[in-house]
């Protein structure tokens, strides 16, 4: 027996069966873990971008909201289906001696919302969008209880309700959609809409809230 | 010749038996930290419905400071629906296009009452009772993977309004 053949046959180690087997249990497991692990990116991918969705969502909601809150008369603007124009008028919060007035500009082309001719969160979307990523404003309206509502029990509701209520309640309805288009193949698109929403009842519209007189 | 090798006999090099176990823990662990990341997710999930439902309630409550102030609720409305049956909201809406994994809350509301507490200023006795309404508001839903046999859950919502202020 020469020295080849006695290494070959040598019992320390894996016979060759042993090894392929290892090697195809091995090339299995990894193959299975690269499939999870990047399932699982990706579902932490697109939650992360739902998350920053609902930042922004509920971002604007509540900047409106609150100037709401405060607001004396409201003048609301549709263009295409969509609130394009909000001006919020209120009386200074501090001196109450000055009414002062928010704009609100909705531009679904562009995707953005200005208030005061300013971009309302400048962080969204995020700079850092992947191929195929997208965001988009598909709705932005403000619009009287009952009117625009998906709620039948509350639209029903509005028939019986005054015009004074009527007037100074409002709700805010932003949607915006997150798109991610496939890329490699075997991948399929990818979307998820959300709405944000808050109603206000705008008190001071039916108060006397005068220079130097609020409630 | 090959000779017998005895169980646990160390021969130099890793054997069969321990890279299935090896391979056996990894998997394991693997299956551990993706229910932990998964567990995660769905307190994101949660996080964000909890939210949603406290968007409703507040909604809910300015719509009810609406009514009191501009329409007269009957005595009927002002006792509350805590334990009537009321219609669904949707709380939740998932992939747009699977009606199926929707979630649904309910809103209800307590007993509107009139309460007098001291507030601010001084009355005879160097109090002041301000009259203010209370009113409560309370959303209850399901977690997508929650027993429907189990407590919902559940947020409860207070907002106050000054009649005199009026």
């Amino acid at each position: 027996m020469n020295a080849f053949s006695k290494r070959w046959r040598r019992e320390e180690g894996w016979t060759f069966i042993e090894a392929t087997i290892a090697v195809v249990i091995m090339a299995i497991m990894v193959l299975g873990l690269t499939i999870v692990l990047l399932a699982f990116r990706e579902q932490l991918d697109r939650s992360w971008a739902v998350r920053v969705m609902d930042q922004y969502g509920n971002d604007v909601v509540e900047d409106l909201t609150h100037d709401l809150r405060n607001a004396t008369d409201v003048t609301v603007r549709n263009g295409s289906g969509n609130t394009s124009r909000i001006d919020v008028k209120y009386l200074d919060p501090i001196r109450h001696v000055d009414f002062m007035t928010s704009r609100y500009r909705a531009d679904l082309r562009l995707n953005r919302i200005e208030k005061d001719g300013r971009t309302l969160d400048p962080t969204f979307p995020p700079r850092d969008l992947g191929r195929g990523e997208s965001y988009e404003i598909l709705e932005f309206t403000l619009s009287p209880y009952g009117a625009n509502n998906p709620n039948r029990w509350e639209e029903e509701d509005s028939f019986r309700r005054s015009q004074k209520f009527l007037n100074a309640t409002w709700d805010i309805r932003f949607k915006l959609r997150y798109n991610r288009q496939a890329i490699n193949p075997g991948e399929k698109d990818w979307a998820v809409t959300r709405e944000y929403f808050n109603r206000v009842y705008v008190r001071n519209k039916n108060l006397i809230v005068q220079k130097g007189i609020t409630d | 010749m090959r000779t017998k090798r005895r169980w646990g006999e160390d021969v130099g090099s890793i054997d069969f038996i321990q890279i299935v176990v090896g391979l056996l823990i990894v998997g394991i662990a693997s299956v551990g930290t993706f229910q932990a990341l998964q567990f995660g997710n769905d307190q994101l999930n949660f996080q964000m419905r909890y939210r949603s439902a406290t968007s409703i309630a507040r909604s809910y409550i300015e719509y009810w400071q609406g009514r009191i102030h501009t329409d007269t609720p009957n005595a009927r409305e002002m006792e509350g629906n805590l334990r009537q049956n009321v219609a669904q909201t949707l709380l939740d809406k998932g992939d747009p296009d699977d009606p199926a994994d929707d979630v649904y809350c309910y809103v209800r509301y307590g007993k509107i009452t009139p309460k007098e507490e001291v507030l601010l200023g001084k009355d005879k006795q160097g109090r002041t009772l301000i009259s203010h309404i209370l009113i409560n508001v309370q959303v209850t839903w399901w977690e997508p993977d929650q027993n429907p046999e189990s407590d919902p859950k559940e947020i409860k919502f207070t907002g106050a309004m000054v009649p005199a202020a009026l």
